[in-house]
């Protein structure tokens, strides 16, 4: 299957520790238990998979791995509209992001930023606007932004097709996954159940 | 240190277990006893997953090596067992240096120009065989979503000169290799079935008897007929002996005919387990120090809590008993646990020891094994092999040199394996004995018979470089690194303090991982190690159930 990986795009979610975890990513568990979460998404007449990987509480002491962050094709930072600290530590995260996953194309690697938990308090407890938020993509080379409320997970899924995209526009690293990675997982479905997935 | 203080305080305070060091032993005992409910705090000094068992940028590497290679001055925690919180004696604990004779060449600035394109090994050459426990374990916890394996295509005996030959180590290899003659190649056809039938027939008949199965496996390859070369081949690249097993004053692993066909059926189940895994072997893209990073994460999903750069500098006990009760950090923050698991180069001086020795519990493992492991890697442009790219290369005992009596076990993998810029190749070799002195003599040698050295002083010049790939065929060095790791056991310090092992000696993890379990086992006795998940589970998506603060 030389299109696996093409087909499926590592996306990683990045932020300040309980904005990250349970809010953004809960509305697409698929899975009870699951740290990693699929999200099927169509763009240009082809099915992808998002494979979104959140930080399972590693963040908290800065004690993300390597592993967590290599290979990413597009990174999701997430804050808070309602905590500023959140938003101050976007920087960070994004340079923690550049340092541990060493993109080779640093300047062009494709971020989205997500303000999250809009409709708390009705917006009233909103610290951060979005003229800000939007004002600090531009000058991180125009990324993406979007707003979205963790109970009615607005907007969502017009984030996830701009992660589609850019995701995809970037190939990293695509050299070395092709073409003859060792895909354990279906070859042991195919050896117990013995159906062609 | 300054670093350190930038956290928050862990809370609780309080763990069922609290686990120093992110090895691979100690992130397997974090994810089991994480997926068993127990509440886990996990530790680890150093910045990055894996202890001893990470694979890292080149220059981190060495400075790790050296940073491990020399007792730590104690004089920053020189205090003893003193001055603490009210009920509590305060152990301050010491590093132990478990390498020594290390040892760095660089010819060529390329390696270190690139440090952070390596992933490197710290305790190579090391493999999966498709079907290994590791593997089965894997599979199991799922922690195959966060790696990516690729095929080693090929595997290599090799002479003194640095000759290779093919491994006949299947029906298809044995009829594709050239270099047996045909009575030979029925010889081991039809020893490779007579083990098949050992294992699939109903038939006593195919049955190999009980007093063969006691034998050693190589006075059966003998009795079966096999030349004095396919006996090397199986014995040294399939079941993988370390000692000369035809000399049995030396050989201290002996190995019988029950073990041999078993290795032998485990590494023919692997052929063919993975659709487009070529033959028994894989690699983990990104090295082998990914392994230990996805235990943890399994671990962290199960609740554990992580925290790297954060030391520990003393261990509490009891006043009274003697007994443990918890840790102290860097960060000054004292913690407490029911158990406390340790890497290996962590010590609590005996002579500060309290009265409670353990001898009830653990038998076994009272002193660390005499043997040590040479290892070392090698950077080259150019590959051992032009034809392959990931491959292993054995010498087997005597193939060197005639006083050789330990196998020298070599791995090469390439850029495709994201361990390596592309255009370089990383060597990893190995081998077990009793000094520094003839560990390094045995990879010298077989470093000798697959490299050759630029003339030294020459490093700008690329064309002076390569002279030797020109005059002698073999890939040029243009980094290397030798040293001698210690191998220590798993074993119980105190009363619910238990120390994790070093990396053995092995090319596979399945004595580590059996040691584990049974480590698992004895601190808790009844919970199974991982759970078989079930699958009924509620599948429906939990987003709604969540509350906002």
């Amino acid at each position: 299957m030389p299109s696996r990986r093409r087909a499926l795009l590592k996306v990683i979610i990045l932020g300040d520790s309980g904005y990250v975890n349970k809010k953004f990513s809960n509305q697409y568990k698929a899975t009870i238990g699951a740290d990693f979460l699929t999200k099927e998404v169509q763009f240009e007449d082809r099915l992808f998979t998002l494979q979104i990987w959140d930080t399972a509480g590693q963040e908290r002491f800065q004690s993300l791995g390597v592993a967590f962050y290599r290979g990413a094709d597009c990174c999701v930072l997430v804050y808070d509209v309602n905590v500023m600290k959140s938003f101050d530590n976007l920087n960070n995260w994004r340079e923690e992001f550049l340092i541990q996953a060493s993109p080779s194309d640093p300047e062009n690697f494709p971020f989205v930023v997500i303000g999250n938990k809009i409709d708390v308090d009705g917006g009233n407890s909103r610290v951060v606007s979005e003229k800000k938020a939007r004002a600090w993509c531009a000058s991180k080379g125009n990324i993406p932004y979007f707003e979205t409320s963790a109970k009615e997970g607005t907007n969502v899924e017009d984030a996830f097709q701009v992660i589609a995209k850019n995701a995809l526009k970037s190939g990293e690293e695509e050299e070395i996954y092709l073409p003859d990675t060792v895909d354990v997982a279906s070859s042991s479905q195919q050896r117990s159940t013995g159906c062609e997935c | 240190m300054e670093e350190t203080a930038l956290y928050p305080p862990i809370e609780p305070s309080n763990f069922d277990l609290i686990v120093i060091g992110t090895g691979l032993p100690e992130s397997i005992i974090a994810s089991a006893a994480s997926a068993a409910g127990k509440t886990v705090l996990h530790l680890d000094p150093n910045p990055f997953y894996g202890s001893h068992f990470a694979s890292l940028p080149l220059n981190d590497l060495v400075s790790f090596l050296q940073s491990q290679s020399q007792s730590q001055s104690q004089s920053q925690f020189e205090s003893q067992p003193s001055q603490t919180s009210d009920d509590y004696a305060s152990t301050p604990l010491v590093t132990r240096p478990l390498y020594s004779a290390l040892e760095f060449n660089s010819y060529s600035s390329d390696p270190i120009d690139s440090s952070r394109k390596f992933n490197l090994d710290m305790a190579g050459p090391r493999v999966f065989l498709c079907s290994d426990s590791m593997i089965n374990l894997i599979l199991k916890t799922e922690i195959n979503q966060y790696m990516e394996f690729k095929s080693v295509d090929a595997c290599f005996l090799s002479d003194a000169e640095g000759k290779l030959e093919n491994v006949p180590d299947s029906r298809s290899a044995i009829f594709k290799n050239r270099s047996l003659s045909l009575p030979e190649k029925n010889q081991l056809m039809k020893f490779f079935k007579l083990v098949q039938g050992h294992f699939g027939s109903e038939s006593e008949e195919d049955k190999i008897s009980e007093q063969d199965l006691e034998s050693p496996f190589v006075e059966f390859l003998t009795k079966m007929g096999l030349s004095q070369k396919l006996k090397s081949i199986i014995l040294y690249t399939i079941v993988l002996a370390d000692y000369d097993q035809g000399n049995l004053k030396v050989c201290k692993d002996v190995i019988d005919t029950k073990s041999g066909i078993n290795r032998l059926a485990l590494y023919h189940s692997s052929i063919g387990r993975f659709s487009n895994a070529n033959g028994a072997i894989i690699y983990p893209i990104y090295g082998q120090g990914e392994l230990p990073q996805a235990f943890c994460r399994r671990a962290a999903v199960k609740g554990c809590i992580y925290v790297l750069r954060m030391p520990i500098v003393a261990v509490l006990m009891d006043k009274d008993g003697g007994a443990y009760k918890g840790v102290k950090l860097g960060s000054g923050q004292e913690l407490f646990s029911s158990q406390l698991i340790l890497a290996p180069h962590l010590t609590i001086p005996s002579t500060l020891a309290p009265a409670e020795q353990v001898t009830t519990c653990h038998d076994v493992r009272l002193s660390d094994t005499k043997e040590k492991v040479a290892r070392g890697i090698c950077i080259a442009k150019n590959s051992v092999n032009p034809e392959v790219a990931n491959c292993l290369v054995f010498f087997p005992p005597r193939s060197l040199y005639p006083e050789q009596i330990t196998s020298v076990r070599v791995l090469q993998l390439s850029g495709n394996v994201a361990v390596c810029p592309s255009g370089m190749f990383v060597t990893y070799l190995s081998a077990i004995c009793d000094t520094a002195v003839e560990g390094k003599k045995l990879l010298s040698a077989a470093m000798d018979a697959l490299f050759c050295m630029p003339i030294s002083g020459n490093s700008g010049n690329s064309e002076t470089d390569n002279l030797c790939e020109l005059t002698e065929g073999k890939p040029c060095l243009l980094w290397s690194t030798l040293y001698i790791q210690e191998l220590t056991t798993f074993q119980g310090a105190f009363h619910s303090i238990n120390y994790t092992p070093m990396p053995d000696e092995h090319l596979h993890y399945n004595n580590l991982l059996d040691a584990t379990e049974k480590l698992f086992q004895e601190i808790y006795p009844n919970e199974d190690f991982f759970p078989t998940i079930s699958v009924s589970d509620d599948l429906q998506d939990d987003g709604g159930s969540e509350q906002d603060p």
